[in-house]
């Protein structure tokens, strides 16, 4: 059944692009791209907030291009994309009041959404949310709940909407679709959903216990030529510099409590080998790995909140 | 050319509704209105002294899309300029007009509703004028093909739209105003201030002003102007209504 | 500190006056309309209440090709209004398109290599071919194929009032409806840009090599080649907008948008594979080409505004057209009582009811002749004959700034 509401493609659809080189296999000239940055060292973010005027708060979000897609940006020869950084925009309008049909709450009502763009992965995305666009809504609901003061606004709802432009890759595009078992990119992508809407939410002036941030660290193993290679710990991975990851987890943290709001844990964390002087069992290793790089990205947000303010005070006073 | 054929009041349980045939078009529409009515609680955001105009088109076979939509919209804007919404009754109330296709090409996806909106507009005010919905002026509207040698077509068939190189659907009020526009295709100004002439005196005729100030309506090639069209659709329906009257003895 | 705060209040409550932001809130209409027409004592020049001029767009800028997985994609800022386009480039294989075999014209059943379509379509006759380069029968095919899906979105949060994960509303369904009319009426894509052509292979020394299992080889190549050429597939252009910032005139910036990401999109070479029977592309971009676009139609809109807001109060008697002018006429030097404002913000948009859209295009066609091709007016009677060439005057000028805006990008 098409839909009445948009502009439908030819009723037969369509085939995305198959490209020479990605059928033959030997062909792969361009090779996975690797990983430029240290196992502790992020990729940078840029933040911004109050892009979008008309709502009560904004932020955008980018991922510093990893090194092989600056490359491939900057002189390009294959119109495969090697990797890609997360895009995203979030709004925050509110707080308003419920609709009347709405049952009383006597706290704020918190309402995310998550939506990719259709162009904003490989392969294209529709136009109603799929699952996993609802499941990053509900991570992202869990990780912001626990921040927001809600009893401060009764019988009130907070919308707060995203959009990613470009998301993250699931595995490198040369490997075959099964060979990583789960959509990593979406661990990525949420901990980039929980930056920006905590820096929307402070720009929307809501009172938060302290601004949460999305961090991301992941189990690989890397070298497939000898099995004896140790998995390794990494953190802020992209999935597409990587053969095999075996774990990953994403925390919402909240650096002045020291407090998880949200954390996600995929995979199998019980091989991890982390050194010898290394006591920690895999996924405490895992989880002291997010909450480092969510430190990292709480350094960002509290720069973009701390200009998100100054824009504020300058508003407040120019209306004086 | 043989002019369109309208009927009002076909429907008996509408407030007010027109049947309309455009025979060089091919269009047939069938158009009810109702008003004043009730709209949903939910309207309440809505301008608070003013009638809410809704516009509904279902085209003959398919179930409606975005073209659709888009239609609604720039009759339903036409529309809210004309109707009187202030007026006691109609303050927050409702006036839904249902325009179907009933005959004639469909409309494809992409393709405007050009050819069809003079019909739907036409259809619009009988239905209007049926439903006794006050309206600050009546308007009548028609639609011309520009073909590659500037020749003008008015009122041009599926065919003769297709292959011309812009399509021009005008609507005027019953005071000269132009109403509304709607052009598509390539062309410059000069073809378009024909076009407008054109159109002005299909739904007018030509304007000729007598000694005392009157404004007559004349009568040319476009044989008789679309305004009077409409006049005399409601005369008609006029006449018959009070038959009982007038005809008696 | 209270005390202080009491006191403060006390010496500020006497002052009747609002601040300007609230007055905006308050009383809309009145406080544009104070900004328009300014006491004629003061001097001051008519100006809207953003600060532009009645005829001045807003700043306008453009970034192309940032998106990592489109083939054209661009950014498109008009004032707050904040458009992205992406376009993505999918391929329709023409046995997937069910009419196929009988609007083909150009097939030839004489050729042997193509034993498929002879068994699905025994019915073709070898004679039976339209010369194919007629230039309507090629266009028609975006049309006939819907090779172009361009789809807007708003429920991106972009305003508030767009409720996001619901359908689009009627605005965007409009919208997506206007861009979609705007590019098949301008015919800014080629058609021929969009079809993946197959050679059969008597042609390339390469092909002759591939597939050499095909013993036609003795036909006159040259005679045949053009014969044989047939369409396999063709490009699907998914033309997508998120309204990512709305604070009016959507449909420019999304126009913009479009355009410019069309201008930025570059497909691959690709060609039928006939080992596996599919369209397989080239990943060079040394090959890919960029789409030709016919011209540049730039958009321009405007809304009109108002004096009289209560009119509708009052039955008013609504003069004639030639009064009206007349009245227009005597009314130039007093005070004005409508306004024609280009590229209206929100605010603006949400105090008047007549909408104008020129799309105009300076390139296609004589040099420096303005070619409209788009003139959209609803809503009202202001706008007629005399506003509407001022308006496209206007829309001309126009065109050369947005031209040379997306001129520095690509």
């Amino acid at each position: 059944m098409a839909d009445r509401r948009r502009i439908n493609g030819p009723p037969g659809g369509t085939r995305p692009a198959v490209f020479a080189s990605s059928l033959n296999t030997a062909d792969t000239a361009t090779g996975r791209p690797q990983r430029q940055r240290q196992f502790n060292e992020l990729r940078k973010i840029f933040l911004k907030t109050g892009l979008i005027p008309s709502a009560s708060g904004s932020a955008y979000l980018e991922y510093e291009p990893s090194a092989s897609l600056a490359a491939a940006r900057s002189s390009p020869k294959s119109l495969i994309p090697p990797s890609s950084a997360l895009k995203l925009a979030c709004t925050v309008h509110g707080p308003k009041p419920l609709p009347r049909s709405a049952t009383f709450s006597p706290n704020l009502v918190l309402t995310t959404h998550v939506k990719y763009a259709p162009f904003a992965a490989r392969k294209r995305k529709g136009h109603i949310r799929d699952s996993s666009e609802r499941d990053l809504g509900v991570h992202l609901e869990t990780a912001l709940r626990g921040v927001i003061v809600a009893e401060r606004w009764p019988k009130s709802g907070l919308d707060i909407t995203i959009t990613i432009l470009e998301a993250e890759d699931d595995r490198w595009w040369g490997d075959a679709p099964d060979s990583h078992d789960a959509p990593w990119g979406m661990i990525n992508v949420l901990a980039g959903c929980i930056t920006a809407a905590s820096a929307a939410i402070a720009d929307a002036r809501i009172d938060c216990l302290d601004l949460v941030a999305g961090g991301v660290a992941a189990i690989v193993s890397d070298e497939s030529e000898d099995s004896e290679a140790k998995p390794k710990l990494m953190l802020d991975t992209d999935p597409a510099e990587h053969k095999a990851i075996l774990s990953a987890c994403v925390v919402a943290y909240l650096p002045s409590r020291d407090e998880i709001t949200e954390i996600w844990l995929k995979g199998d964390c019980s091989r991890a080998m982390l050194g010898a002087d290394d006591k920690r069992s895999g996924h405490d290793a895992l989880i002291d790995g997010a909450v480092d790089a969510a430190r990292g990205a709480h350094s960002v947000l509290a720069e973009a909140v701390r200009e998100s303010a100054q824009r504020f005070v300058g508003l407040a006073a120019g209306a004086q | 050319m043989v002019g369109p054929t309208a009927t009002l009041t076909p429907l008996s349980r509408a407030d007010g509704s027109a049947s309309y045939r455009c025979p060089s078009t091919g269009s047939n529409i069938l158009g009810s209105v109702n008003a004043p009515v009730e709209l949903p609680a939910r309207r309440d955001a809505l301008r608070p002294e003013d009638a809410t105009v809704e516009v509904f088109v279902k085209p003959g076979t398919a179930p409606g899309g975005v073209g659709e939509r888009y239609i609604e919209n720039v009759i339903k804007n036409m529309l809210a300029k004309l109707i009187l919404g202030r007026e006691k009754g109609y303050a927050r109330r409702g006036v839904v007009i249902t325009l179907a296709t009933i005959g004639g090409e469909s409309v494809g996806r992409g393709d405007s509703y050009l050819t069809l909106l003079p019909a739907l507009i036409h259809t619009a005010l009988l239905a209007l004028l049926s439903a006794a919905v006050p309206l600050s002026m009546t308007f009548s509207a028609t639609v011309l093909a520009v073909n590659a040698s500037g020749e003008i077509t008015r009122e041009p068939s599926e065919k003769e739209a297709a292959a011309a190189t812009s399509l021009h659907a005008l609507a005027f009020s019953s005071k000269g105003h132009l109403l509304l526009n709607e052009s598509q295709g390539a062309f410059d100004f000069d073809t378009w201030e024909k076009v407008h002439a054109r159109a002005l005196a299909i739904c007018h005729g030509t304007l000729t002003r007598t000694s005392d100030g009157d404004v007559a309506m004349a009568e040319d090639v476009d044989g008789q102007p679309l305004e009077g069209t409409v006049r005399e659709t409601v005369e008609d329906k006029l006449h018959q209504d009070y038959a009982w009257k007038t005809d008696a003895p | 500190m209270a005390q202080a705060a009491a006191s403060a209040a006390q010496s500020a409550a006497p002052s009747l006056s609002l601040p300007p932001s609230q007055f905006a809130r308050l009383q809309p209409h009145a406080y544009l309309l104070a900004h328009l027409s300014p006491p004629p004592a003061t001097n001051q020049p008519s100006i809207r209440a953003n600060g532009r001029a009645p005829s001045q767009f807003r700043v306008t800028s453009a970034n192309t090709g940032s998106l990592t997985h489109t083939n054209g994609s661009a950014v498109v800022r008009l004032g707050d209004t904040t458009a992205v386009c992406g376009v993505r480039a999918e391929i329709l294989h023409t046995e997937d398109i069910a009419s196929w075999s009988v609007s083909r014209s150009t097939e030839s059943s004489s050729a042997p290599t193509n034993k498929r379509r002879k068994l699905t379509d025994p019915t073709t006759k070898p004679n039976e071919r339209i010369d194919s380069k007629d230039e309507d029968d090629n266009e028609s095919h975006i049309q006939d194929f819907n090779l172009l899906v361009p789809n807007l979105s708003l429920s991106t949060g972009c305003a508030p009032g767009f409720i996001p994960g619901a359908p689009p509303s009627t605005l965007a369904q409009s919208l997506s409806h206007q861009i979609l009319t705007l590019l098949h009426s301008t015919r800014l894509v080629r058609a021929e840009d969009l079809r993946i052509w197959y050679q059969p292979p008597n042609l390339g020394p390469e092909d002759l090599e591939c597939h050499n299992e095909n013993e036609q080889m003795d036909v006159d190549a040259s005679q045949e080649d053009e014969k044989n050429k047939e369409i396999k597939a063709f490009w699907v252009l998914y033309i997508d907008v998120m309204i990512v910032s709305l604070a009016g005139n959507p449909f420019d910036a999304a126009w913009a948008a479009v355009l410019a990401a069309l201008r930025d999109t570059k497909l691959p070479r690709a060609w039928w594979d006939v080992d596996n029977e599919m369209v397989v592309c080239s990943d060079a971009v040394s090959e890919a080409r960029k789409l030709t676009l016919r011209g540049l139609p730039v958009s321009s809109s405007f809304c009109v505004f108002e004096a009289d807001a209560a009119s509708g109060w009052r039955a008013v008697v609504i003069p004639d057209a030639e009064e009206e002018k007349e009245l227009d006429d005597s009314a130039r030097k007093g005070n004005q009582r409508r306004w024609i404002l280009a590229d209206p913000d929100g605010y603006e948009e949400g105090l008047t009811q007549e909408r104008i859209c020129v799309v105009v295009d300076k390139e296609q066609g004589g040099k420096g002749k303005t070619v409209i091709q788009k003139l959209e007016k609803v809503g009202g009677w202001t706008a007629d004959a005399k506003e509407l060439k001022a308006l496209v005057d206007i829309s001309a000028q126009r065109w050369e700034d947005v031209r040379r805006i997306l001129n520095e990008q690509c």
